[in-house]
């Protein structure tokens, strides 16, 4: 079976079980490990950490068992990890064949703070090449497939994190978003997907995309794990200049919310040209619950929808363009073996190692930094950028949050948008706003279409207001 | 002849190796040499997930130059990144200030061979991380890249064109080396590379404000090779130009076997480094107090003080200019100047013996008693209670094993204080012409050049402590007669 219903939902319930002796975290793996086999059609996983996983399962179960409350926080959680995080002495590849065979000398941060609290990490799992693109479907690692559907993609770029959650072979896995890659996929998969405020959770560790884009995301069957990973993966980092130095509440902790949230959308999302039909009436119907609930749901105004896209486009290229320069076959990573020169190594490495959207968006991101152009694309991107995050911090000086759908349609077919980079890209529309302007979001499944694809919402936040984002979320079921 | 119709317009853009324990952006070892490839870590290789971290000590010295300099402080300035594809760089771009360094203006002021002092603006200063080395001579079919020094922190100086020779340079570079020095925020050496300059030279007819193409010399490392490099320029501009042709801007080499230089690379195909603002470093904030403290503990500048030397104390510029070297030299005979107020007489022990006793023990530290030992002895040779060269030669030294003791003690004890009793170097004469009776004789025939020989014969009797004007006046008395 493809999907099945999860044997769990949170890590509470797992510690209930282990604590009363029901399971143990060695049986558990090897849940895990069999639904990963069961799925093995899903081309999730790159890398299963069977053995060592099992050896640390039954080093943790005896840690437990001598004395329970030696356990970290996260005993008993299962995890995955995207192929973007660096794991000690593990392979990274970014999902690329430029870093064939790497393996990372440490941890990020993120990865060390869940160990340091006994999560157990099962495996690397399959994305778009360094989180370009939004239906894993690698060239070089081949498509991950959405277990609700085979013939559909599980979107991306955290595309195999999603279905790691979706077909249970895991209780978490770990992500990254830099235009929604957290998000879409999770909307995809029916899973929550949370993409903390910029600077939350160090990026340390995590291979770059675009800087001032990038943040580790969380996919879980539920938001109170959502929350709980939040809360130990978050908060300032020596080794991340732009790790915020606020507090991090007890995210776990937090009671659920009371009262009546004022809520705004935007007329021009939930009629926009692009939207699909199902997409569109679980919108709706969402706003008519909330509505239900007594809660104030406005339409707003927004006239940058139609900017978004383009702005995030030139930034996001600039910046990979150049994160991605250290990938040159010198020190690490894949160096063509037909080279003989200097600038035959460069040219054969990169032609060879990356595949073609990479290549692309490095080719976007260099013209529209290069001399004569950069006024025209880069410095005006910034412009839209200012505006966008302006008139956002507007509305949620009104508005507790923002809804939005996650994705203008639910998955896709396998190679539907392969032939057209463009449409592809205008399928980010609803996710990039958050990531423009450094706020949290965080997508939940609210239903099915009549196929019995996946559709999720998403709430955007206040910075730093990931605390309120999941106690709403925690109960959005009105 | 054709060189007088010419003026040589040149633009310099020094970079100073910031002498931080560690490197710019991460905790590695920033420090000269070691074995190839140990200064290093995941984050001076550019491993993939590693960010850079600023090292706050390299805004602390790069504000010091920059407030020493006179340049206006930029309290935010951001990093950029500098796009391009080179082995010793590992990121692929290196971290940099382009757009808003972290200041702009200022002035180094030089001292010309004529006395007059020039203020070479500059332009900015900003702040980068140096680039690792490319080996070639190591590995007989591959290059080698040893990145130790990827990611030490750099100052960049870029000065207006507004020097006009060789000499100038020399001057530039040597004010700017004592500076950092002074401020002791770089060795300045330029032997290991902590100091590296690029040339921009160019001609243009004398009298004329027009600015010719210009020709970039990279990565001068010596003062000598920057020397030669620009009269090698200046030269073939003028060829050129004399020739009909035109100068083409141009980046080049220099050579220093064959001493000439040779293009790297032309304007056309110049890189376009893709500037941006890089997204890993928040902007530097300066605080007005952390500015503040910067300007207040700012020490009295080599400028500062030869002028001082030379006017208030009324020293040669000889004097001044060795005192101004270095800092230590320079306030040690603050120091003593506070104490013993003969200026010239301090300037001379500074610079004839403390200076030479410290370049001797190769350390420039203070030393660790104070300067009023020195006053003592000057003051005792002032009041004639020692010789000069008693001070120098036995005193001097003695004051460096025995501190605690006051000179005048130290002297009385070691019997060195002067005699001048007058019956007493009487006495001492008698006894010496009596045992030259042939070179008495020859004097007062006239040879007067025999009147040294009587003086070392009655200093050695004396055991150095006889006055010698006293005793010079005692033997020409007995002799005269």
């Amino acid at each position: 079976m493809l999907t099945v219903p999860p044997k769990y939902t949170t890590l509470t319930q797992i510690r209930t079980d282990l604590t009363a002796g029901k399971t143990t975290l060695v049986a558990l793996t090897e849940y895990y490990l069999q639904r990963i086999s069961e799925t093995e059609e899903l081309n999730i996983y790159l890398e299963v950490y069977a053995e060592e996983a099992l050896a640390k399962a039954a080093d943790l179960d005896k840690k437990f068992k001598e004395n329970p409350a030696s356990v970290g926080k996260m005993y008993g959680a299962v995890i995955s990890i995207k192929d973007v995080l660096c794991y000690a002495n593990h392979k990274v590849t970014g999902g690329s064949k430029i870093l064939e065979g790497f393996e990372s000398l440490f941890s990020a941060t993120a990865i060390e703070r869940c160990l340091a609290e006994d999560a157990l990490l099962i495996g690397r799992v399959n994305c778009d090449e360094f989180g370009m693109g939004s239906a894993t479907e690698n060239p070089h690692y081949g498509v991950t497939r959405n277990a609700a559907d085979t013939n559909r993609v599980p979107g991306g770029s955290s595309g195999g994190s999603a279905a790691a959650v979706q077909a249970d072979t895991c209780l978490v896995s770990l992500g990254s978003d830099t235009g929604g890659s957290v998000r879409q996929p999770a909307a995809f998969c029916g899973v929550y997907g949370l993409k903390p405020t910029y600077g939350r959770i160090s990026r340390y560790g995590l291979l770059a995309y675009a800087s001032s884009f990038d943040q580790i995301g969380i996919l879980a069957h539920s938001p109170q794990d959502a929350a709980l990973f939040l809360e130990i993966m978050a908060g300032q980092d020596e080794y991340d200049a732009t790790s915020s130095s606020k507090a991090v509440p007890a995210y776990s902790q937090t009671p659920p919310f009371s009262g009546k949230a004022k809520i705004a959308y935007f007329d021009t999302a939930v009629n926009h040209a692009s939207i699909d039909p199902a997409v569109r009436n679980a919108t709706l119907q969402t706003i008519e619950k909330y509505r239900a609930a007594g809660h104030v749901v406005v339409s707003v105004d927004f006239a940058y929808l139609d900017y978004i896209i383009p702005a995030y486009y030139v930034l996001t290229t600039a910046e990979a363009s150049s994160n991605l320069s250290r990938y040159d076959g010198v020190r690490y990573g894949r160096r063509s073996p037909e080279a003989q020169t200097v600038d035959e190594m460069y040219r054969l490495s990169r032609t060879e190692g990356f595949g073609k959207e990479v290549k692309r968006r490095i080719m976007l991101g260099t013209f529209v930094l290069s001399a004569g152009y950069y006024d025209a694309y880069y410095t005006k991107a910034q412009k839209v950028r200012r505006l966008i995050q302006q008139r956002t911090f507007e509305i949620l000086e009104e508005y507790d949050f923002i809804l939005m759908p996650v994705a203008p349609s639910p998955a896709w077919k396998i190679g539907e948008k392969n032939t057209d980079p463009v449409a592809a890209y205008l399928a980010d529309i609803f996710t990039v706003q958050a990531n423009m302007t450094g706020i949290p979001a965080m997508a939940f499944p609210v239903g099915e279409t009549e196929e019995g694809l996946p559709i999720g919402l998403q709430l955007m936040g206040r910075k730093f207001g990931e605390a309120e984002l999941l106690s709403f979320v925690s109960n959005g079921d009105f | 002849m054709a060189k007088q119709k010419y003026e040589t317009v040149i633009g310099l853009e020094t970079h100073i190796q910031l002498g931080t324990a560690s490197k710019a952006f991460c905790g590695d070892d920033a420090r000269f040499g070691g074995e190839p490839n140990t200064h290093i870590s995941t984050v001076s290789l550019g491993h993939p997930g590693t960010l850079p971290v600023l090292n706050r000590k390299q805004i602390d010295y790069a504000l010091r130059l920059s407030v020493a300099l006179g340049a206006e402080v930029n309290l935010t300035n951001y990093f950029d990144r500098k796009n391009y594809f080179y082995t010793d760089l590992p990121k692929g771009y290196q971290i940099t200030q382009d757009r808003c360094p972290i200041s702009v203006g200022g002035f180094v002021p030089i001292l010309l061979s004529d006395g007059t002092v020039k203020k070479v603006r500059l332009h900015h200063i900003h702040m980068e991380e140096d680039a690792g080395k490319s080996v070639h001579d190591v590995f007989e079919m591959h290059s080698g890249v040893d990145l130790n020094r990827a990611g030490v922190p750099l100052v960049e100086v870029v000065s207006e064109p507004d020097l006009r020779s060789a000499e100038e340079v020399d001057l530039f570079m040597n004010a700017l080396r004592r500076l950092v020095r002074w401020l002791e925020i770089s060795d300045g050496n330029m032997e290991q590379g902590s100091m590296r300059c690029d040339c921009n030279v160019s001609i243009r007819p004398q009298g004329s404000e027009e600015l010719f193409a210009r020709c970039e010399v990279k990565n001068m490392n010596s003062m000598r090779f920057a020397r030669r490099a620009i009269e090698f320029e200046t030269q073939r501009q003028i060829d050129i130009v004399e020739s009909g042709g035109r100068v083409r801007q141009q980046t080049l080499q220099f050579d220093k076997n064959t001493g000439s230089t040779s293009p790297l690379r032309d304007k056309e195909d110049a890189h376009d480094y893709r500037y941006f603002p890089d997204p890993d470093l928040p902007p530097v904030v300066i605080s007005a107090e952390e500015l503040a403290r910067v300007k207040a503990e700012m020490p009295a500048l080599p400028w500062e003080l030869y002028e001082r030397f030379t006017t208030k104390f009324g020293l040669s510029a000889y004097d001044a200019t060795i005192l101004t070297e270095e800092k230590t030299i320079a306030f040690l005979f603050l120091d003593l100047t506070e104490k013993h107020q003969d200026y010239k007489a301090c300037a001379n022990l500074i610079i004839n013996q403390v200076r030479p006793h410290l370049a001797e023990n190769e350390t420039n530290a203070v030393p660790d008693f104070p300067v009023q030992r020195w006053a003592e002895l000057l003051d005792l040779v002032k009041e004639n209670k020692v010789s000069n060269s008693v001070a120098k030669q036995k005193l001097f030294p003695a004051i460096w094993e025995k501190s605690d003791t006051p000179v005048a003690k130290l002297a009385e004890k070691m019997n060195l204080l002067q005699d001048s009793d007058a019956d007493f170097l009487a006495d001492l004469a008698e006894e010496i012409l009596a045992k030259y009776p042939d070179k008495v004789a020859a004097y007062r025939k006239g040879k007067k050049g025999l009147l040294g020989f009587f003086m070392g014969e009655l200093m050695k009797a004396s055991k150095g402590k006889a006055n010698p004007q006293e005793g010079n006046a005692v033997l020409r008395e007995k002799l005269g007669g």
